[in-house]
């Protein structure tokens, strides 16, 4: 257990600390290589919890596409962001108060927090011990049963996002030479070769 | 402090040893892939290869890595100190870990965790993280080119790449590698999936930065890419990495698609013939395939090289997706 | 577990109109730019389908996909208005968009998805189904919003949509992870009970979680005081999107907050009735007294609807059947009137080029007696004129507040309803009365022109024969209370 409780408290440290260089760090491709660093450490208090496929879906979907995508696009642009800060002081007495009225909230509501008695009884979906399932296959027996319309809803959000985003960007150009593989390759010989017959020291 | 010893200790020291039985050979095995390198090009070119140091040149890769540890480690004025620093070293590491889950024979592992392929797959895909953050510390506009242009393609082809190994968990019905090499001892997984194995090792090819596709270093118009900013052993370390990334890549396409440690057919000779050798002899015929393509096939223009990422493997490998689901359902294979 | 979450039943226009989304965007894609009109009159055709199924889907209340899934008398009537809406919409944007060079033929298909979501929304009985029908539906109009995305006003107000969008969106899951916290369960029967078993002693948590969900929901409705990003979207959105925003999102918004208020959340009715009720007072008040300064038809508009969305919410404060039935009354010929004018506004074109002053109108009587006379009815039943639609609309949700005790909420709806008059008469004022300016182009377009006859004569003869939307506005009422 110790091991355990030394890779915790590791991960932890280091996910936090890494979480607040994001904000603080001054070069924005700093803050995405520490957000990465983040992500891969709560991935690692995943594996902690015993739920390692997601563990290994964060890696694989937030570390090796999403923020390869994210750190492509801060290191392309070059943002000022000293520009941005600009605003930040006249807007931070008004930003800091409702951040301080949130956060009082929040405190008071969490002192007062109390769970329905009767809330064990009509949870639905309840995750299966670790040592019968394995907890991929436990969430596979539920993603495509019980939450089939969800999963489906969510695979059209994303088809939409899809649309979208092309739709708003994608422009034909015009000018530009495509290559058509199909074409290049249906070619007949006769009209790409001719075999010359050339007379010795004739030139051409 | 038994129970010191007995829970901690022990078990450190067992574990590290484990490590160095791995990494050794495999550091080994980077070396003289170098060398097969050379030698397999320079047969295919018609030429003698390497040959002075040591015995038909078996000594040249240490005579090489010794150059590069002598050598000075430079870092550009206008770099950015600790990313470039970090770089080859993320790159080489993460080539070493994922030899973590690779099972040599049945039982013989590190670590056989539940979630192997998906373990292997994501290391696989942060190695982009090396190249991206060499490229842009580098402070250069080549390397930057060959950063930018690595990432497009590595995020690219991991698409595909992740279908393939869909459709074979769909196959196995478990995400351990020992599973998926245990389910092949009727027939291995290249012959009933065979477009699948194409694909998957193509993009292995584009995966590791390899020809046809090593856009990403590209000698010829950006110098060397991302790597063209450093020397010595930050160099070495990136020239390991990728020769143990294409080991790496050569075992997960023998463990997928190959039948790991199986023998081809399980009869008398070739059974006595323990597991390990037969994983590492399929390595080294992948191996062998990527240097024959290195050989032989000229560069994919960059537009190509996309085209052929989403155009034509990301719908083909959805679609043998579907329709190995379809079989498996449909002839009740589909394993419980 | 398996075979009962499968029974497609109650949902099968929602999946046909998904297939037939996707459908249509492959036959966009195979077809090419030039498919713009096809796609678009075989989206409207897919709607019919759709609206054909949920007519023949049974009137009984059943729950499909593990509860997540609802359908009642309340979630058809609702769907209907949905459908109808982005059908008139879309029917509405067909030559607006080739003269405006959008006709594309993705621009059906993300109305076909946010209709999908719409009607998701409107079926969801559970947390996690009301956030990504919402989702689906949000995502969709961000994107349409931005349509026109060579012109910084249609950027910007798709922009600004999603940004404070994605900040409502992000007050819901925050309000929903509280409800979760404390009930145990995302399912609003399951919520419901423990309600009603804990009604006694109920945690600060879950009345935070409860406002969290209303105010984001009062987002989504444009519901004063959380209305801010509704005349810069309503302004710079193309102006058939403009009109399909402030009909058929706004009632899938409204039935969804209605839905979540009454089922999940009924027996706190003590708790969810004050928020309302200072909701629908603070949305008439701007409704009324802002929309006076405006020059803007489209901005006009945007401010105009948060007016009408205060007075449905009056019916919604009263916290019973009746009151729900006048809501859904007044979302039924809010729709009606909605559309007429937002066809008169599309007329308003000059030289080929949209024109979007209140001026413009002047003189509209001259030119154009049709569009000016459609316009004119439904300035008049928006300013609650009887024997206008209109008229009826708040007659019943006021009667609802009285019914209920909420007299001074009535008096407030009234005396807004007065000083909207107000703008609504000066354009009636500036059509008739004033010299023309200048003319509009004709002829206004065949599609156009049956939208703009048929919602205007709706709105004129509703008092011929109002039972059948009564008759049916009570049912759908009466089921949402059984359930």
């Amino acid at each position: 257990m110790i091991i355990q409780a030394l890779a915790f408290y590791l991960f932890s440290t280091v996910l936090i600390a890494a979480a607040v260089m994001v904000i603080s760090a001054r070069n924005p491709v700093h803050s995405v290589l520490f957000l990465i660093l983040a992500f891969f450490n709560a991935a690692g208090l995943f594996v902690l919890m015993g739920a390692e496929f997601l563990a290994m879906i964060l890696v694989v979907v937030y570390v090796g596409a999403v923020a390869v995508l994210f750190l492509f696009v801060v290191m392309m642009l070059d943002i000022d962001f000293s520009a941005l800060r600009q605003g930040f002081l006249r807007y931070a007495p008004i930003g800091g108060l409702v951040g301080i009225v949130l956060l009082v909230e929040l405190m008071w509501m969490a002192t007062v927090w109390a769970v329905a008695p009767g809330a064990s009884e009509v949870g639905v979906a309840r995750m299966p011990a670790a040592a019968q399932i394995p907890n991929t296959q436990a969430l596979g027996l539920v993603l495509y049963t019980r939450y089939v319309y969800v999963f489906q809803a969510a695979g059209l959000v994303l088809l939409v996002a899809m649309i979208g985003a092309i739709v708003l960007t994608l422009r034909q150009r015009e000018g530009v030479r495509r290559q058509d593989i199909a074409r290049q390759i249906s070619r007949p010989r006769e009209r790409s070769v001719e075999l010359v017959k050339m007379p010795p020291r004739a030139g051409v | 402090m038994a129970e010191f010893w007995t829970n901690f200790a022990w078990p450190t020291v067992t574990i590290t040893a484990q490590i160095l039985v791995i990494v050794v050979p495999l550091l080994v095995a980077v070396a003289f892939l170098t060398l097969a390198e050379r030698k397999v090009i320079a047969a295919i070119q018609m030429r003698k290869g390497p040959n002075v140091v040591g015995p038909f040149g078996l000594l040249q890769p240490f005579a090489d890595g010794l150059k590069l540890l002598v050598k000075e480690t430079i870092v550009p004025s206008g770099a950015n100190a600790a990313v470039f620093v970090a770089a080859p070293m993320l790159t080489f590491a993460l080539s070493l870990i994922a030899w973590a889950v690779i099972p040599f024979d049945a039982g013989l592992v590190l670590a056989d965790i539940n979630v192997g392929i998906l373990y292997l797959f994501a290391i696989s895909s942060l190695g982009v993280y090396g190249i991206i953050m060499a490229g842009w510390a580098s402070n250069s506009k080549y390397a930057f080119l060959g950063a930018l242009r690595s990432a497009a393609q590595m995020v690219s082809y991991e698409v595909s790449m992740g279908f393939v190994i869909i459709t074979v968990l769909l196959c196995v019905g478990s995400l351990n590698l020992s599973d998926i090499v245990r389910a092949q001892e009727t027939v291995w997984f290249a012959i009933p999936l065979f477009p699948m194995f194409i694909i998957f090792f193509v993009s292995t090819l584009a995966e590791t930065n390899r020809s046809p596709f090593d856009l990403a270093e590209g000698e010829s118009e950006i110098v060397a890419g991302y790597f063209v900013e450093y020397s010595s052993m930050a160099f070495a370390l990136f020239f390991l990495g990728e020769y143990a990334n294409m080991i790496l890549m050569s075992a997960m396409t023998s463990i997928l698609f190959l039948g790991g440690w199986l023998p081809p057919i399980a009869v008398a000779p070739f059974t006595w013939i323990p597991g390990p050798i037969w994983f590492v002899a399929k390595i080294s015929l992948c191996l062998f395939v990527f240097l024959w393509v290195r050989a032989t096939v000229p560069r994919y223009r960059y537009d190509q090289l996309m085209r052929l990422g989403w155009k034509v493997f990301l719908p083909f490998s959805l679609l043998w997706v579907v329709l190995t689901a379809g079989v498996l359902v449909a002839t009740g294979w589909a394993p419980r | 577990m398996a075979k009962d979450i499968l029974v497609l039943g109650p949902a099968w226009p929602e999946v046909f109109l998904a297939c037939a989304a996707m459908a249509l965007l492959m036959l966009g894609v195979f077809r090419g730019e030039s498919s713009a009109r096809l796609v678009s009159w075989l989206s409207v055709g897919a709607l019919a389908a759709t609206a054909l199924l949920l007519s023949g889907t049974t009137p009984e209340r059943g729950l499909t996909f593990g509860g997540m899934f609802v359908i009642d008398s309340f979630a058809v009537f609702m769907k209907m208005l949905v459908l109808l809406g982005s059908a008139l919409a879309i029917v509405m944007s067909l030559d607006f968009n080739e003269r405006e060079k959008i006709a594309r033929f993705e621009y059906p298909v993300l109305f076909l998805f946010a209709t999908l979501g719409m009607m998701m929304m409107v079926s969801a009985s559970d947390l996690i189904s009301l956030y990504l029908g919402l989702e689906l539906q949000s995502l969709s109009l961000y994107v349409v919003a931005a349509f026109r995305r060579d012109s910084i006003r249609s950027t910007e107000a798709g922009l600004k949509y999603f940004v404070l969008g994605a900040l409502s969106s992000g007050l819901l899951l925050y309000g929903a992870s509280l409800i979760y916290g404390f009930a145990g369960t995302t399912s609003f029967a399951g919520i419901a009970r423990i309600m009603v078993d804990s009604a006694g002693d109920m945690p600060l948590g879950v009345v935070f979680g409860v406002v969290f969900i209303a105010a984001a929901l009062a987002f989504k409705v444009s519901a004063a005081p959380f209305h801010m990003w509704t005349p810069d979207v309503y302004e710079g959105a193309p102006t058939p999107v403009t009109a399909f925003f402030s009909v058929a999102p706004k009632i899938a918004a409204v039935s969804l907050l209605v839905r979540v208020l009454v089922e999940p959340f009924g027996p706190l009715v003590g708790a969810w009735q004050q928020i309302v009720v200072a909701l629908a007072v603070v949305s008439m008040l701007i409704g009324g007294f802002a929309a006076i300064y405006q020059t803007n038809i489209k901005r006009l508009m945007a401010y105009s609807s948060i007016g009408h969305i205060g007075y449905a919410l009056v019916g919604l404060a009263a916290g019973d059947e009746t009151g729900v039935r006048g809501v859904l009354v007044y979302m039924s010929i809010y729709l009606f009137m909605n559309v007429a004018a937002f066809g008169a506004i599309l007329c308003m074109r000059q030289q080929g080029r949209m024109v979007e002053r209140i001026d413009d109108l002047s003189g509209l009587a001259k030119n154009q007696p049709m569009v000016a006379a459609a316009l004119a009815i439904s300035m008049f039943s928006m300013a609650g004129i009887p024997p206008l639609a209109g008229f009826f609309g708040k007659l019943y949700v006021f009667l609802a507040a009285i019914s209920a005790g909420l007299y001074a909420l009535a008096v407030i709806g009234v005396l807004t309803s007065v000083v909207a008059a107000y703008y609504y008469l000066r354009i009636v004022k500036l059509m008739y009365f004033d010299d023309p300016v200048d003319v509009f182009d004709q002829p206004i377009g065949r599609p156009l022109g049956l939208v703009l006859a048929g919602t205007s004569l709706f709105t004129l003869l509703f008092f011929v024969y109002p039972a059948p939307l009564i008759f049916a506005a009570g049912l759908a009422a009466a089921a949402l209370y059984a359930g």
